[in-house]
């Protein structure tokens, strides 16, 4: 049942990626790709946790405490290193996402556009 | 038209495949019960009672800050620079931020329900006592500086919306004291990471030759610091209303 469970979350979170790259390369909204871009790397951060986990019960989290003992807390808890990656991935994300917004919004307020569309002909414009 | 049906159906090929792998061929090792050999080492050395430890129960913490110290640093210099690139695509000099002062000066006083605001206040509070035990206690209990500082980011912008950016800048918290901040975090953070090679003639980073868990607590709190006031300097300055913006924009173009 649980391991049902784990490759569905798995398939689904997939699913959730590919649907992430396919609105980033189709939308021509900064704004959208921009939200399509964080649908994807939540998928990805997500399925880094869901490899990190163990399928033992009780499973712990990689805290030592001190009413259990030392054997049992290796044979308990899960993978510590999948969520040390995705803390700092997290973090790095969110100021990632502060700089793309700032840039689409002082483009909007240069230009009156966050069409990529626009900005090529403005480019293109430029050239000639 | 046609090219999109094109790009889904390779999406849904692309699924079908990922999918049986998977599922029947188990590529992920979803779902072991054994433990990986480098996560063994850190679970079994972050808390050891003799030998290399890194004097934190919390293994998480010890791997993010001790095991792979330079990682988090160097995340942290990414994180600068992404404020950074910010902060100067919507610099704003001396002379346009008093403009900015006095425009949103002249916009009418409107003010929030007594329910919102004495509702926002109580929230606040919590909300900053729950971030500050995030971060303070992260080397003992789930969390660290990372997460503490996101938090208290966001309190911040719950008062931005139910007060406004000028009743928190008439308080104190303008942009030269966010930044001021932040820069005093991240010297938290360099005089932590330096304080080894200086005082007892380690290697960069090796913080564990300081006594106890005062390596790790420092260097929380410093990244605790460094993200909330990082996230408060670009809110401070989005903050600024659309018009104004504008307004300074169309003059700087005039000129």
């Amino acid at each position: 049942m649980i391991s049902f469970l784990l490759a569905y979350i798995s398939i689904t979170l997939f699913a959730m990626m590919l649907l992430g790259i396919y609105g980033v390369a189709t939308r021509s909204n900064l704004i959208k790709k921009i939200i399509m871009l964080n649908v994807m790397g939540d998928a990805i951060n997500m399925l880094f946790i869901l490899i990190g986990y163990r399928l033992v019960f009780p499973v712990f989290p990689p805290i030592y405490e001190r009413h259990i003992t030392f054997e049992e807390f290796l044979n308990r808890s899960v993978d510590p290193v999948p969520q040390a990656l995705v803390l700092t991935a997290v973090v790095i994300g969110m100021a990632m996402n502060i700089l793309l917004t700032t840039y689409a919004i002082q483009f909007y307020r240069l230009h009156g556009t966050v069409d990529v569309r626009d900005m090529a002909e403005m480019l293109r414009g430029d050239e000639e | 038209m046609k090219r999109d049906a094109l790009v889904a159906a390779s999406f849904l090929i692309a699924f079908i495949f990922i999918a049986y792998v998977v599922t029947v061929k188990n590529i992920l090792g979803l779902g072991g019960e054994e433990l990986r050999p480098l996560s063994e080492f850190y679970l079994s050395h972050a808390f050891a009672h003799e030998g290399l430890t890194s004097h934190s129960p919390e293994v998480v913490t010890a791997i993010v800050w001790n095991y792979r110290g330079f990682d988090t640093l160097f995340e942290t210099f990414v994180f600068f620079l992404a404020i950074m690139g910010a902060l100067s695509i919507l610099r704003l000099d001396r002379e346009q931020l008093e403009h900015a002062r006095e425009l949103e000066g002249s916009m009418p006083h409107r003010q929030m329900d007594l329910i919102v605001k004495a509702t926002t206040k109580l929230v606040v509070v919590m909300i900053i006592a729950i971030s500050a035990s995030i971060a303070l206690h992260g080397h003992l209990t789930p969390g660290g500086g990372f997460q503490g500082g996101s938090a208290m980011a966001v309190a911040a912008l719950l008062l931005f919306a139910a007060f406004s950016k000028f009743t928190l800048e008439r308080r104190g918290l303008t942009l030269k004291h966010t930044i001021s901040a932040y820069a005093a975090g991240l010297a938290l953070i360099l005089a932590t990471i330096l304080a080894p090679v200086v005082l007892y003639g380690g290697k960069v980073l090796e913080i564990n030759l300081l006594p106890g868990e005062t390596g790790l607590f420092n260097l929380d709190v410093g990244e605790y610091t460094a993200v909330t006031f990082g996230f408060l300097t670009v809110f401070l300055i989005l903050g600024i209303p659309e018009w104004v913006f504008k307004n300074i924009l169309r003059r700087e173009l005039n000129d």
